[in-house]
């Protein structure tokens, strides 16, 4: 029967949920964002680079260092001018779309540009064509291509760095460890609130009676739970949807920038950490918000102690710069133990591979025995909290009153 | 017929507050069993300790001869004083997510859920969200959900409080359908009528203490015994034979002890020159029990 239900809980719970208009609006909306801002993002960067060719207006130039050659200024389709005080003018009128005074050491003072205004968005074109000038410019001046572009965005670096004897893999090795901080972090902002809800909503629609007589609240939390989790992943896919369609429809266009997944190391025990960190520092938050649904009348009273938890969960982030250069000084080593602080701060360290395995086992420790405690509290606070309907339960006798 | 539910020596305090002080009581099989008091006199505690949402500070309570567990809820129906469901969902959803956890397939639970639904005149609405329902139908589809699968047991809080008269007249019709298949039902109730029209034996809780326990007639024996209602034409004279409880012109209640006999009575008026209409014999309301036991402001509370 227990098994039953648990799996009747689970099944409920997580139908009534991804059955609902709402759920795939909501998650749809994500994925189909992020797709237009890359598209307009695309977009807004191709006409952010102009090329000699796709310069859309005309201007005159007056070049005191001589870099312009007539055939550049030919292929960008410019004029040039002896007389910028004209010129400015001309802008100033309206009669001339833009004007570029190059001085004579552009290495050292600035390409004046003047340009009629079309917009805050539109102005910008001035600078990225005068810039594509110059550069241009540069490069036919250098005469080596291979040269030029090395002057243009400098030399390729690969770096050999070693810890006791060891190479490490540098960025590429926090990848995969460091997944589990990300899933933290998704996971509270998308599921902490949903969590509260289903918690509260016994009590809010006053049919926790009916439903502790059909099961035990462990059962019906730990389903509530599961069901939950398994909400989040469907929410995670369909996030990852235009990822996964770029990479089928056009293979290659989808990739970090310095990053091949070749490159990204493969290492068990800190990705075993990560992983068993993770499940208990969920487990953990989710006993806190079972305990904190329990006691309050109301999901408005109950808001500003979830707010709580959350902020001190994320405190570390304000010192993460302590965090990530002196891993072992007093303040990571306490955020790094303290049940509250433990997760961001033990998973950080742990993707940036200065969590050593004693450190990671104690932290695995402190959380099996906070989440351990804290669902046990938050399913005994419900018991009686979720009969509760009007007022705060006291804890104290709460706890007192049940097994 | 046997106990089905066993009290005995039950207690429970909250903090210094003590709710319930050593109550015993049992419930026989296939009976309807009412549970009375005043507000705050112990009634739903004792239900929530029974049903193990809470958890009694001393003594047991047994529902089939052990601890009420979760997986006997397949036999039991539970209709609380607080009550309600889930809003977001639809009524057929709703039914049978219940069902499943009362131990139904998923294909029986909608089957019974249809059945049901049909009878109370709400077949069109299985697919609508319950909080697109009129309070009325909600009513119906928490009665639906209280007796889902015919339970055996039924303990029922306070279940006319709210309901409108149609859903009123058909929980009284579901509670009489239910005792004649053999169901046990407790009851709890101020509506002293339902109680008299209900209850095979009743349980008076005062300050969580057993006040009276036992049929209708006992307890109402308890609480001022036998009454004779008379019309006549006359003077009523002062007797120490009877107590007049009311006393109009041509009408009076006479309300006498166990040991008066009411021939004794009738004579004595005969005899005082009182011509005696029309009488009859009967017990004090149950409504008056209650006014005797709790006094006005408790009846005016409830």
């Amino acid at each position: 029967m227990g098994g039953h239900n648990f799996r009747t809980v689970v099944t409920f719970e997580f139908l009534r949920t991804v059955t609902k208009r709402r759920f795939w609006v909501m998650s749809l909306s994500i994925p189909l964002l992020l797709a237009l801002v890359v598209t307009l993002t695309t977009i807004s960067s191709r006409s952010q680079n102009p090329t000699a060719t796709s310069t859309a207006f005309a201007f005159q130039y007056h070049d005191a260092s001589g870099l312009v050659t007539p055939q550049l200024a030919k292929a960008f389709g410019v004029t040039p001018t002896t007389d910028p005080a004209t010129a400015v003018a001309a802008v100033r009128a309206g009669t001339l779309p833009a004007f570029f005074d190059i001085p004579a050491d552009v290495g050292t003072a600035p390409v004046q540009v003047y340009g009629e205004d079309v917009g805050l968005i539109g102005n910008s074109r001035y600078d990225s064509v005068a810039q594509a000038l110059v550069r241009a410019a540069v490069a036919q001046k250098i005469g080596d291509p291979r040269l030029a572009r090395l002057a243009a965005s400098g030399a390729q670096v690969t770096s050999t760095i070693y810890n006791k004897g060891a190479a490490v893999s540098g960025f590429a090795s926090v990848v995969l460890p460091g997944i589990f901080l990300v899933l933290f972090y998704l996971s509270i902002v998308m599921l902490g609130q949903q969590m509260l809800n289903v918690t509260l909503e016994e009590k809010q629609n006053r049919v926790s009676e009916m439903i502790l007589t059909t099961m035990s609240p462990t059962t019906l939390i730990i389903g509530k739970v599961i069901a939950l989790v398994g909400v989040g992943i469907l929410q995670a896919l369909v996030f990852s949807l235009p990822v996964l369609i770029a990479r089928l429809v056009a293979p290659g266009t989808v990739h970090i920038p310095g990053l091949s997944l070749s490159d990204i190391p493969i290492d068990p025990l800190r990705i075993g950490f990560g992983f068993v960190i993770f499940l208990f520092s969920f487990a953990m938050f989710a006993g806190f918000l079972v305990a904190i649904g329990a006691v309050m009348p109301t999901i408005r009273d109950a808001s500003g102690a979830f707010s709580a938890v959350v902020v001190t969960m994320f405190v570390p982030l304000y010192a993460v710069q302590l965090v990530v250069n002196e891993p072992h000084a007093l303040l990571p080593t306490v955020f790094t133990y303290f049940p509250l602080t433990a997760p961001v701060t033990a998973l950080l360290r742990n993707a940036l591979g200065t969590l050593s395995w004693y450190e990671a086992a104690i932290v695995v420790v402190v959380l099996a025995v906070m989440s351990t405690v804290m669902l046990r509290v938050g399913v005994r606070l419900f018991q009686t909290g979720s009969i509760s309907y009007t007022s705060r339960v006291n804890i104290r006798e709460a706890l007192r009153r049940n097994r | 017929m046997g106990a089905i539910i066993e009290v005995r020596d039950f207690s429970m305090r909250f903090g210094d507050l003590t709710v319930i002080d050593h109550l015993s009581f049992d419930v026989l099989e296939g009976e309807t069993f009412g549970l009375l008091g005043s507000n705050g006199s112990g009634k739903t505690t004792t239900i929530r300790a029974l049903l193990d949402i809470y958890q009694p500070t001393g003594g047991s309570l047994n529902i089939e001869g052990h601890p009420f567990n979760p997986s006997q809820s397949a036999r039991l129906g539970y209709l609380p004083e607080e009550r309600g469901l889930y809003q977001k969902e639809s009524v057929i959803d709703l039914m049978t997510y219940f069902g499943r956890l009362k131990g139904l397939s998923r294909r029986d639970a909608q089957a019974w859920s249809m059945r049901y639904l049909t009878e109370v005149g709400l077949p069109d609405k299985a697919r609508v969200r319950l909080d697109k329902l009129s309070g009325g139908q909600q009513q119906k589809v928490q009665l639906g959900v209280t007796i889902m699968n015919d339970p055996a047991i039924l303990i029922l809080d306070e279940p006319t409080k709210g309901f409108d008269p149609v859903t009123r007249r058909l929980l009284l019709d579901l509670l009489d359908r239910q005792k004649a298949r053999g169901s046990t039902i407790v009851f709890i109730s101020h509506q002293m009528d339902e109680v008299e029209r209900l209850c095979d034996r009743i349980l008076l809780l005062k300050d969580g203490r057993a006040e009276a326990y036992g049929t209708i007639p006992e307890v109402q024996d308890k609480y001022g015994g036998r009454r004779i209602r008379l019309e006549f034409i006359g003077d009523l004279p002062a007797s120490e034979l009877y107590t007049p409880v009311v006393h109009e012109r041509n009408y009076a209640e006479l309300d006498f002890g166990e040991d008066t006999d009411p021939d004794q009575v009738l004579r004595d008026l005969l005899d005082a020159g009182v011509r005696i209409r029309s009488y009859d014999l009967t017990r004090i309301s149950m409504e008056e029990v209650f006014l005797r036991v709790y006094g006005a402001d408790a009846v005016k509370e409830a």
